[in-house]
């Protein structure tokens, strides 16, 4: 027997695959356990090596041997008076697996003699059958062992956190109150376990709210993996563009800006038993706003419950807000912190226009390496006000720390890559500790691990809204006590830490106690849209938490109502509430809508969606040669949005050609990828919306039907996508890297080698096949390639003409954001270009934007100079900036500019268009000063922007209340009036050739400008004149403050100041209508009404067959009824027949 | 054989020595759909959380042969030699236990350590 069974163990190879194959077919059958070829087969064969190889090893060592039988006897170890146990004699590692593995099959091989393995010589025998087995028991219970010790110690780690005493204590609260306040520092673990103590305790639909996306996703992980959940839905997400929610969800993560929207939709929000709202200290504006919400919700919802989690600050605040509602407060879990105060001295305080003096950093930096041996691990985290302050200490610590080698020095804030951003989590290797210059990111948003210092600038950097200068400030302020606190708490996470404050401790007791809540620093725009669509009544009266001022609200308010998205009852309008329902800023929203009614959707979505995130162009790569070059066909002289929409159409082709290609195509061009993701996300959120509101009509189902072999392709390649998906999901995270020392020098101002670098490390996960581009996978999975190309092919090559015309959208969506060059920028430098908006002078472009790279598009050209004097150029060619946005940092810089031509866009956009009697001078918007030279051209501009106008807003009307009527098969607005439109518009745009100086008017100027409401004598006959066919809805009157004759709601005629000759407007000059035979002496606003109305003779026809089909009347006839007084009739006319009608009257009264 | 679908709150493994505490589904020797693989002993088996296959299955604990204590199959709780035995039972039956096991448990507990509650 012995030697049959070496003879057998000779041909039986354990390494052979095929020997493997045979035991695979007896142990890992597809119905198996274990299947083979399954990721848990290729463990099993892995384990089955070292396994082989600790037996070796084990059998040299004890190579007495003995006999393996079972000896379950044991008689002899019985001692008197004990329970005998019937423990086996023989140790043997298998009694200890509680699992065993039978089938027929095994069993046969095993118990069956040796006739049969004589036969099968090649096959495995009993004894290679049994020793599998074995080995097989021993990964079972190895993989037991893991995932045991993995619960055990999640467990252990749940019970470890400091709320974990106060379980009961929480449930029982939440169940007898409505409103409970969890205050709890760092780490005591709140946001984590309280969603899960509610959920075993029986609560179901829980929405738990965070201010940040990331934290959403990051915390449904977490929790699902310790609620035993990681691979089910039961705990999920839900953030803007993404969700992991499921009929199954029980517990559900999203932004406060998130549930905000589906109160708006759910009114009592039924679908929640319990919401949590995370994080109420930061205070956020959409925080505050959502507590005021979910407050007076609470009478319509009694047995909601909502708890509010904070850190231990101002809790007295919320708590009275919610009728005195219980407080539970929860210790944290820091680790004690020595705090030392270390002042600049004066001669190192930074003057303002200085850069930042490193010295007291360094000092640090030396005094740690002093202090402590480099084997003490522990990093540094430096905070900052901002980035510029961030790269001039960043600059010299990299000295240091290449002199040291003790260092590594990585900066951190926003507008680096996300790629730059993740590096602060690798590892420092041994001996070298990371030195993180963060601005107040690292405060809460990021949380680093190991960090034992921190050093505190005390600074900060925070927006502000100027509602005077309509600008957004960045200034620097000294930062809170709360969050000095919070700054100091990043040393005490993982062990005890030092904290460097560079200020004073009297500087700290006069720190003020808590940061500014947003809701007083903002523009509150979008909040006061939000609450009209929610009908939450008058903002002023709705009762905040900590009410906002109510200047703020008006100035909001106002804005709106310029907007047109709040009528003058401060109700909502059609295109208001439309506005309401899209995330983005009000000016992106009108975008959106404007591009609707023409056929320029694509295009508009995708500037839309590129100027709501982020830049993807990096600004570190700008110093950047190779990126600049590459970056130039992306740049176009008309704006910055179309060199975003150029960028965007661009990467779309490149993702079609190529795919996952597009990540290399980026890097080369300095471009964030992830910020085109975002942007893809959008533009498809955008057409949805638009699509929901019958903006925009539905698409054809053909194109993603396609024949079955395509279809089932396509179902194919989803689900290998899926499967790509939940693969990378599984091991993120897992792995951190280990820095290389360095790392910190190709930082920011060398980011050519930081390419480089990023390519190195890439090419080599790439070797090693497990580079998945995930964000690739996501885009497959939410996007249809060819779909998007064909939409964005639409917008690839824009003809002059859809050029111009969407410029103007663009600058009617931006309007009032005008900003106008300064006359004498053609002397000056590149650099310096200065422009003006109405409430801010002396502004600049951001160095990012075209115009400051190429300023001579903006100049009038030199040829067409007037004699007339410096100051007041003629031309045709004057142009303006519509920016989207105005921040002053050091200096007031504009971002996101496009450029119009002047005069075409300010008549066709602006609120106010005053003129004096002949129409050569205009003044727009009270700051702007138009004066034109031939008053026959004047009055011809200005009648065809009149009438472009009216019926823009007619058809914008008839769009937007279109969705209302919706039976009725007749639209209020046909392809062929657009098109009629756009046309007109486009050639009033482009070929309006017309001289004019443009000017700011001066301070005096502006006080002394309108000549006031005059008598009643003094008005000529003025009154009579029946303008209302030109403009329907807007009476024309004398304006009461301005004086002269209000025509339309934007346009007001003669009342201007210096008007030569105040009666001029009643002097009459011959003229003759091209379009018909009229010919008669008109004065000027005559002529424009007749303009207005009169058309060429087939267009008329065909307008008034139009009319005639349309039955709306509304919209589209232009005839009306008229009462004449003199006739004492109802006459059914139109306009131009109206004026005739009325010189009869006049020339017989004569 | 008790077997539950889906985790109910009611039925809640909680190991007596350590306090560990995890809802489990099946309690038997033979959890479902594990083909061929059978359980030497009555165990609280739930679905094994960490692994992305809905079939495999974790044994979270089982009842001390001797004492009948409900322990988990954590080392510091129970060991299983042939049989489940909760630390208390080991502890006092020491020296029926191979040496290897002695040696091993002397390496590990110092000092006995008493059960936490
Ligand atoms: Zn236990
Ligand atoms: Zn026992």
């Amino acid at each position: 027997m012995d030697a049959e069974r070496r003879r057998e163990s000779r041909s039986w190879d354990w390494d052979s695959p095929q020997c493997r194959a045979q035991l695979d077919e007896i142990f890992f059958r597809q119905h198996d356990y274990i299947q083979a070829g399954s990721s848990e087969h290729k463990e099993f064969w892995a384990f089955f090596e070292r396994f082989q190889r600790f037996k070796t090893k084990r059998d040299m060592s004890v190579s007495k041997g003995g006999s393996s039988k079972e000896d379950r006897d044991g008689k002899d170890r019985r001692k008197t008076g004990h329970v005998d146990l019937g423990l086996p004699k023989e140790y043997d590692a298998r009694y200890r697996i509680n699992v065993s593995v039978c089938t027929r099959d095994v069993e046969e091989r095993v118990g069956k003699t040796e006739h049969r393995s004589k036969h099968r010589s090649s096959g495995p025998g009993s004894q290679e059958i049994s020793d599998f087995r074995l080995t097989l028991l021993h990964f079972l219970d190895f993989n037991q062992r893991q995932s045991f010790g993995k619960l055990a110690k999640l467990r252990r780690e749940q019970k470890n956190l400091p709320i974990f005493h106060y379980r009961d204590r929480i449930v029982e609260l939440v169940r007898s109150h409505p409103v409970v306040v969890v205050a709890g520092d760092t780490g005591c673990g709140k946001s984590t376990q309280v969603p899960q103590y509610l959920l075993s305790a029986g609560f179901n639909n829980v929405a738990c709210t965070q201010p940040r996306r990331i934290a959403c996703i990051s915390l449904a992980k977490r929790v699902s993996f310790e609620s035993l959940n990681q691979y089910g839905s039961k705990v999920g997400y839900q953030i803007r563009f993404e969700t992991t929610r499921t009929t199954a969800t029980k517990l559900l993560f999203l932004t406060e800006g998130l549930l905000l929207r589906q109160i708006q939709q759910d009114k009592t929000l039924a679908q929640y038993e319990v919401v949590i709202v995370d994080e109420v200290h930061e205070r956020h504006l959409h925080c505050d706003f959502l507590l005021g919400v979910l407050r007076s919700l609470l009478s319509d919802r009694p047995d909601l419950r909502l708890i509010l989690m904070s850190a231990t600050i101002n809790i007295k605040l919320f708590s009275d807000y919610f009728n005195s509602a219980p407080v539970l407060q929860v210790p944290g879990r820091l680790f004690p912190i020595q705090v030392i105060y270390q002042p600049i001295p004066p001669e190192e305080q930074p003057s303002r226009s200085e850069k930042l003096d490193p010295r007291p950093y360094l000092r640090i930096l030396q005094g740690i390496d002093q202090r402590y041996p480099p084997e003490e691990r522990g990093d540094l985290l430096l905070f900052l006000s901002g980035v510029a302050e961030i790269s001039s200490i960043q600059e010299a610590c990299q000295v240091y720390a290449t002199h040291t080698r003790r260092w590594i020095v990585l900066p951190l804030h926003s507008t680096l890559s996300l790629a730059q951003q993740d590096k602060v989590f690798d590892i420092a290797p041994p001996g070298v500790r990371k030195c993180i210059i963060s601005t107040n990111i690292a405060e809460t948003s990021v949380t680093i691990d190991g960090v034992r210092f921190v050093v505190d600038s005390g600074k900060v950097k925070e927006m502000s809204f100027d509602p005077k200068a309509k600008m957004q400030r960045l200034q620097e302020f000294w930062i809170s006590r709360a969050s000095s606190e919070q700054r100091k708490g990043r040393a005490g996470r993982t062990g005890p830490g030092v904290c460097y404050r560079l200020y004073a401790e009297s500087d700290y007791d006069a720190f003020a106690p808590y940061p500014v809540p947003e809701i007083h620093r903002v523009a509150l725009d979008s909040l006061i849209l939000q609450m009209k669509s929610m009908s939450l009544g008058d903002p002023l009266s709705f009762v905040f938490i900590d009410p906002p001022p109510a200047a703020s609200i008006q100035t909001a308010v106002t804005y709106l109502k310029e907007q047109g998205a709040l009528d003058n009852h401060c109700e909502l309008t059609s295109i208001g509430s439309l506005l309401a329902q899209l995330p983005v800023d009000v000016v992106i929203g009108k975008m959106l809508v404007l591009g609707s009614l023409f056929n320029l959707v694509e295009p508009v979505l995708t500037v839309a969606a590129a100027l709501s995130v982020q830049s993807p162009f990096l600004r570190s790569s700008q110093q950047n040669p190779d990126c600049a070059t590459a970056r130039q066909p992306l740049h176009s002289n008309q704006g910055d949005p179309f060199s975003l929409l150029n960028t965007f159409n661009a990467w779309v082709e490149v993702k079609g050609e190529r795919g996952g290609g597009s990540r290399k195509w980026c890097r080369r061009r300095g471009l964030e990828e992830q910020r085109l993701y975002e942007m893809v996300n959008l533009r498809r959120q955008f057409k949805d919306l638009l699509r929901s509101h019958e903006l925009l009509e539905s698409e054809d189902c053909t194109s993603s039907s396609g024949d079955r072999g395509q279809r089932r392709e396509r179902i194919t390649e989803r689900r290998k996508l899926h499967q790509m998906k939940r693969d990378h999901e599984q091991q993120e995270g897992t792995k951190r890297k280990v820095l290389k020392l360095e790392e910190g020098q190709d930082g920011e101002f060398s980011s050519g080698s930081d390419t480089e670098e990023a390519g190195r490390r890439k090419k080599s996960k790439e070797s090693s096949g497990q580079d998945v581009d995930i964000q690739e996978v996501k885009f497959k999975l939410r996007h249809n390639v060819t779909e998007l190309q064909e939409a964005v092919g639409v917008s690839q090559d824009l003809s002059s003409r859809q050029q111009a015309l969407l410029k103007l959208l663009l600058c009617r969506g931006l309007y009032p954001q005008l900003a106008l060059p300064d006359e004498h920028n053609s002397t000056r430098k590149d650099s310096d270009q200065v422009f003006h908006t109405k409430n801010k002078h002396g502004v600049v472009v951001h160095p990012t934007s075209v115009f400051a790279s190429d300023p001579e598009v903006l100049q009038v050209p030199e040829d067409n100079a007037s004699e007339m004097g410096s100051d007041k150029k003629d031309s045709s060619k004057h142009q303006l900036l519509a920016f989207v946005t105005l921040l002053e940092t050091n200096k007031p810089y504009l971002s996101n500019c496009v450029r119009v031509p002047a005069l075409q866009a300010l008549l066709l956009v602006a609120n106010s268009v005053d003129s004096n009697a002949d129409c050569t001078r205009l003044v727009i918007d009270g700051w702007l000063e138009v004066e034109l030279r031939e008053a026959e051209e004047a009055l011809k501009v200005l009648s065809s922007a009149l009438t472009l106008r009216a019926e823009w807003e007619r058809m914008l009307q008839a769009k937007l209340g279109q969705n209302k009527m919706e039976d009725s098969a007749v639209s209020g607005v046909t392809r062929k009036m657009v098109e009629k439109l756009s046309d007109g518009l486009v050639r009033f745009l482009l070929y309006t050739e017309i001289t004019y100086s443009l000017r700011r008017l001066a301070a005096l100027q502006v006080q002394n400008l309108y000549i006031g409401p005059r008598s009643e004598s003094e008005l000529c006959h003025m009154k009579a004149l029946d303008l209302n066919p030109l403009f329907p809805g807007a009476e024309a009157k004398p304006d009461p403050i301005k004086g002269g004759l209000r025509v339309t709601s934007f346009f007001t005629y003669n009342c201007l100041a210096d008007s030569k000759d105040l009666y001029s407007e009643c002097l009459r000059t011959f003229w003759s209508c091209p379009n018909c035979d009229l010919y008669m002496p008109l004065t000027p606003l005559e002529r424009m009404q007749h303009e207005a109305t009169c058309r060429p003779a087939g267009e008329q026809q065909q307008l008034e067959e139009e009319a005639e089909k349309g039955k709306t009347g509304s919209v589209s006839s232009l005839t009306r009824v008229y009462h004449c007084d003199v006739c004492n009739e109802d006459l059914k006319l139109t306009s131009t027949e109206i004026l005739k009608h009325k010189r009869q009257h006049m020339y017989s009264a004569k | 054989m008790a077997q539950a679908i889906g985790e109910t709150p009611h039925n809640t493994f909680t190991c007596q020595l350590c306090g560990l505490s995890s809802p489990y589904t099946y309690y038997g020797q033979k959890p479902p759909n594990t083909r061929a693989i059978v359980l030497l002993e009555e165990c609280f088996v739930t679905r094994d959380p960490f692994s992305p296959d809905r079939d495999k299955f974790l044994v979270l604990g089982s009842t001390c042969s001797l004492c009948n204590t409900c322990v988990c199959v954590g080392s510091d709780c129970s060991l299983f030699y042939t049989k489940r035995f909760c630390m208390q039972c080991v502890n006092k039956h020491l020296d029926q236990f191979p040496s290897q096991i002695q040696t091993e448990l002397a390496k590990k507990n110092p000092s006995p350590r008493p059960a936490v509650s």
